[in-house]
């Protein structure tokens, strides 16, 4: 049952980006502007296992046979163009898989690069030297342009449709966490500024009305897409692109927008809104993986710490380092609990020599200065200091020096540990 | 007195929609019954959600009540053809069972099961205790909850979407406390079963159902009502809180605003902030003797003289180990100076105390003088003998003894000459550096018991369950239970085989099987 609903789902959704591909197409040809489906079999095939591709690739082969049928080829040509768009999607997810493992994921630019230059790319390459063999065997004689035709509009529609499902595929729905209302309203007023910006430099009604001159701010969007993708990562990024790249294309199809009948030559305003897309595309998937990779190494670093922090606290230790030419001091551990005082309150030497009990507190000063000073290595002390209930514990604290390559005193690190109380 | 009635059916019936509890003849409460605490669960959770309630309850003095909510404590599949109304249909048919059990019954929540508590409340005009909503989720309005929570009304009108659709758990897991939360993570990455990992969007539709229910009904709590709601709440902001004081009203509901916590604040950072609020406004007992003098002790003078004599009697015999059976499971002994028997000795580590004080020369206290009494505080001079091959122990003193509803809470002897006794009990035991004592490691091989991925036979079972009660509680006490009840009935002749064994021996004992059983799972 999974199986069927999968590949009515490749089949469905090859039908309707096709569709809509042979709608924004600027050239009145058998040649697509972006071929939005290509990157369908190629997204879906990362995004589940690699049991499951058997399944995609049949989903493929009849959707784009039958997309063919529709546009009224013969059987055996509908046939070998599913065959092409399978052999070049099953290349691009081949390679894909060896750099970043299935189901695949966009955390990192990594992820991207992989997607890009061992996704897209090989897909473009093995799906235009197909279709232009095809071209040859059935006596054409336009090589170079059918190749460059299926290149460049395989290349726009995996870009921009393979990472979509890719970063769709992961979603799930969650009773709290991921992007929260805040962030997602801040998103989409990005998102809604994008698109508004995205119209008034593509629709020419807007242009007319003076809302922005003629004068090629192509970049502007840029803006809200980098915003859009900060604020909604991957997925908002995707959907940005591909809503950015329908307007762009649509209205340059129209005759409309900065691309529009480029030196009078309908081919040239096609490649730059192709370009412009894929640009679009990238820029914002690139920002939103730094973003990603970013908050997944905070969330190492936040990791690290609570094993560190569990570790110390466990046993009632704290962590301390000295700055000894400025005096400054920063002390880790549940000091709260251990010594009735905040981390930040003992920002300080003199902060912590405050906490020694007022007998030994001469003796632990000198004893710091002597680690200034001295050119040994460790120093080991108990003594005692105040508690969190205004008792005294009693502490052993241990340092040890931190030099530089000159063998010069740098930091003085040390590990206090709380005597455990053994009377009443 | 401090039984704690879980309900117990089978998972499959807990997981049928059937009410977890069978109605049993009410019983009544007679003099001298304890208060009882019922406590609800929250959506997917379990008894884990209300973190250390039970036992604080337990330890004021109060029997606490639980259920098994329908759909709950078997797989989240379960949960799919679960309605609001079989949740309420099983917390009201458990509090009638238990309502006449007790000469006060409060009704405890936590999250849903704080809006379920509301609801038995109104429907059963409660009024013979108070009503607790720990982070009641009146409004679904959270910082951190996602930005399509509005579209779910959508998603419920599609019969096939909400059967299928997965709502996940996902980080901060309703936890700021960062140690806490990843220790709640790892628990759900090995697969244990004190929370649901997801639970189906339908749940989800009965819980708005149930929000809706519990916002008619609010108006109409008679009893007085305790809302505890962190500021930062992820799932429910305080909107929540404010909306419930508003429209209970008349004075009968108010807030505790946590300031530290995120949802689950029953066992993040404010945790003992709750405990304190929720004790203090049962009635109950707080820990410490000092919290006695100032809490209602609920017993009457003539009560608290019986009970010190009690006390007494099993001291002036030397048997500290059977103080316990006076006292609530945390009872704690403080014990002056610096030797061998000093120190706080509190829950647990109070049965080593007694074993050492065994081994200390046969201490009693004798020669009690006349008791003065103030709340549930009573001091009672006396003296500390003990007597070895090498020396007599007299050592005058007075002890105080803390009590409350009955139970003993905390004991502390206070030696005139505290030398005296250091010089007769000896230096404490050296702490060995580096090397993890007995008491951890026993402590650790309990902990890790409870993570083993596959359960023991019945023989290891018992095993385990006799070298533990061995070693934390000593030789078997009490009468066997009857031969229809079984379970407990094994349990029992296996603990009382393990007669005369020492506690370290079968702490050693214990953390061997233990370490065993987990070296076969690896």
């Amino acid at each position: 049952m999974q199986h069927v609903v999968l590949i009515l789902f490749v089949v469905v959704t090859y039908l309707a980006l096709a569709a809509l591909s042979a709608m924004v197409a600027i050239a009145p040809t058998d040649a697509w502007t972006v071929w939005l489906a290509s990157g369908i079999a190629l997204g879906v095939l990362l995004a589940t296992s690699i049991a499951r591709w058997p399944v995609v690739l049949a989903g493929a082969l009849i959707g784009a046979a039958l997309f063919a049928l529709w546009l009224g080829s013969p059987w055996l040509e509908a046939l070998g163009y599913g065959v092409i768009e399978v052999v070049a999607a099953f290349a691009g997810a081949y390679f894909t898989s060896r750099f970043t493992g299935l189901p695949a994921r966009l955390e990192l630019p990594r992820d991207l690069a992989a997607l890009v230059l061992a996704g897209a790319l090989p897909l473009s390459i093995v799906g235009a030297v197909l279709a232009t063999a095809w071209h040859m065997v059935s006596g054409g004689t336009q090589a170079a342009s059918t190749f460059g035709i299926w290149f460049v509009a395989n290349f726009v529609g995996t870009v921009l449709i393979a990472p979509l499902i890719i970063a769709w595929a992961a979603f799930r729905p969650k009773r709290s966490g991921g992007l929260a209302m805040p962030a997602f309203a801040a998103g989409a007023a990005a998102c809604a500024l994008y698109v508004i910006s995205m119209h008034l430099l593509f629709d020419n009604h807007f242009q007319r009305a003076g809302v922005i001159a003629h004068i090629g701010l192509t970049y502007v969007p840029m803006v809200f897409m980098a915003l859009t993708a900060l604020l909604w990562g991957v997925r908002g990024a995707t959907l940005a692109a591909f809503l950015g790249a329908v307007i762009a294309i649509i209205n340059t199809a129209q005759q409309e927008g900065p691309f529009a009948n480029a030196n009078g030559i309908v081919a040239e305003g096609e490649l730059q809104v192709q370009g412009y897309a894929v640009a679009l595309a990238l820029t914002g998937l690139l920002i939103a993986v730094l973003a990603a990779s970013q908050r997944a190494a905070m969330q190492r670093a936040r990791d690290w710490r609570t094993r560190f922090e569990t570790a110390i606290d466990a046993h009632r230790m704290l962590a301390y380092e000295w700055d000894p030419a400025s005096g400054r001091m920063a002390v880790t551990g549940d000091t709260l609990h251990l010594l009735g005082v905040p981390s930040s309150a003992l920002a300080t030497l003199a902060d912590w020599l405050a906490l020694v009990a007022g007998d030994e507190r001469d003796g632990i000063a000198a004893r710091f200065e002597a680690r200034r000073d001295g050119q040994g290595t460790g120093d080991s002390v108990a003594y005692r200091v105040r508690g969190n209930a205004d008792n005294v514990v009693e502490v052993t604290d241990e340092a040890r020096a931190v030099r530089d390559h000159d063998g010069a005193l740098h930091r003085v690190v040390g590990i206090v540990r709380i005597v455990p109380a053994t009377a009443a | 007195m401090n039984e704690t009635a879980v309900a117990s059916v089978p998972a499959a019936k807990a997981a049928s929609g059937v009410a977890s509890t069978v109605p049993v003849p009410a019983a009544t409460a007679t003099a001298g019954t304890p208060d009882g605490a019922f406590l609800v669960h929250g959506l997917g959770g379990t008894q884990y959600d209300l973190g250390s309630m039970h036992k604080r309850l337990k330890n004021a003095g109060l029997v606490t009540h639980s259920l098994t909510l329908p759909g709950h404590g078997t797989t989240p599949e379960d949960l799919a053809n679960v309605t609001a109304e079989d949740w309420i249909d099983a917390v009201v048919t458990k509090y009638r069972e238990i309502r006449d059990q007790h000469p006060r019954l409060h009704v405890m929540g936590m999250c849903m099961g704080s809006l379920l508590a509301a609801v038995v409340a109104q429907r059963e005009q409660h009024e013979k205790g108070n009503l607790v909503m720990l982070a009641p989720p009146v409004y679904i309005d959270g910082w951190a909850t996602p930005w399509y929570r509005s579209l779910r009304p959508l998603l419920y009108t599609l019969p096939a979407v909400r059967n299928s659709m997965k709502i996940e758990e996902e980080d901060p897991f309703g936890i700021k406390n960062e140690q806490l939360r990843a220790i709640v993570k790892a628990k759900f990455e090995r697969g244990e079963n004190f929370h649901y990992r997801w639970v189906p969007l339908e749940c989800i539709r009965q819980v708005d159902r149930l929000r809706a229910i519990v916002m008619k009904a609010a108006s109409r709590i008679r009893c007085p009502t305790l809302i505890v709601h962190a500021r930062q709440d992820e799932l429910t902001s305080l909107r929540s809180a404010n909306f419930l004081v508003e429209t209970i009203g008349g004075g009968r509901a108010r807030m505790v605003v946590l300031e530290d916590s995120y949802h689950m604040v029953c066992v993040d950072n404010d945790r003992e902030i709750v405990a304190k609020n929720v004790l203090e406004f049962f009635g109950a007992a707080l820990p410490g003797a000092t919290a006695a003098l100032v809490n209602d002790p609920r017993m009457s003078r003539e009560d608290l003289a019986t009970a010190v004599g009690a006390a007494t009697a099993r001291l002036a015999t030397g048997d500290f180990a059977g103080l316990r059976e006076l006292a609530i499971p945390d009872l704690t002994w403080v014990q002056p100076g610096t030797n061998r028997v000093s120190g706080v000795h509190a829950g647990k580590t109070y049965a080593a105390f007694a074993s050492r004080m065994a081994q200390g020369g046969d201490p009693r206290l004798v020669a009690f003088g006349t008791p003065v009494f103030n709340r549930g505080v009573a001091l009672v001079p006396a003296t500390l003998t003990a007597s070895n091959d090498e020396a007599i122990l007299e050592s005058q003193g007075a002890l105080l003894f803390a009590f409350h509803g009955g139970k003993l809470l905390e004991a502390r002897w206070f030696a005139d000459d505290v030398e005296r006794e250091d010089a007769f009990f000896g230096a404490p035991e050296p702490v060995v550096e580096g090397v993890v004592s007995l008491d951890t490691a026993f402590e650790t091989a309990a902990a890790t018991s409870k993570t083993l991925r596959k359960a023991p036979d019945n023989d290891t079972l018992l095993a385990l369950y006799s070298l533990y009660k061995q070693a934390s509680m000593g030789d078997a006490s009490g009468e066997r239970p009857s031969a229809l009840d079984m379970v407990n009935r094994a349990k029992f002749d296996a603990w009382t085989k393990r007669k005369g064994v020492g506690r370290e021996e079968a702490m050693r004992e214990y953390v061997a099987l233990v370490d065993k059983l987990k070296a076969a799972e690896a």
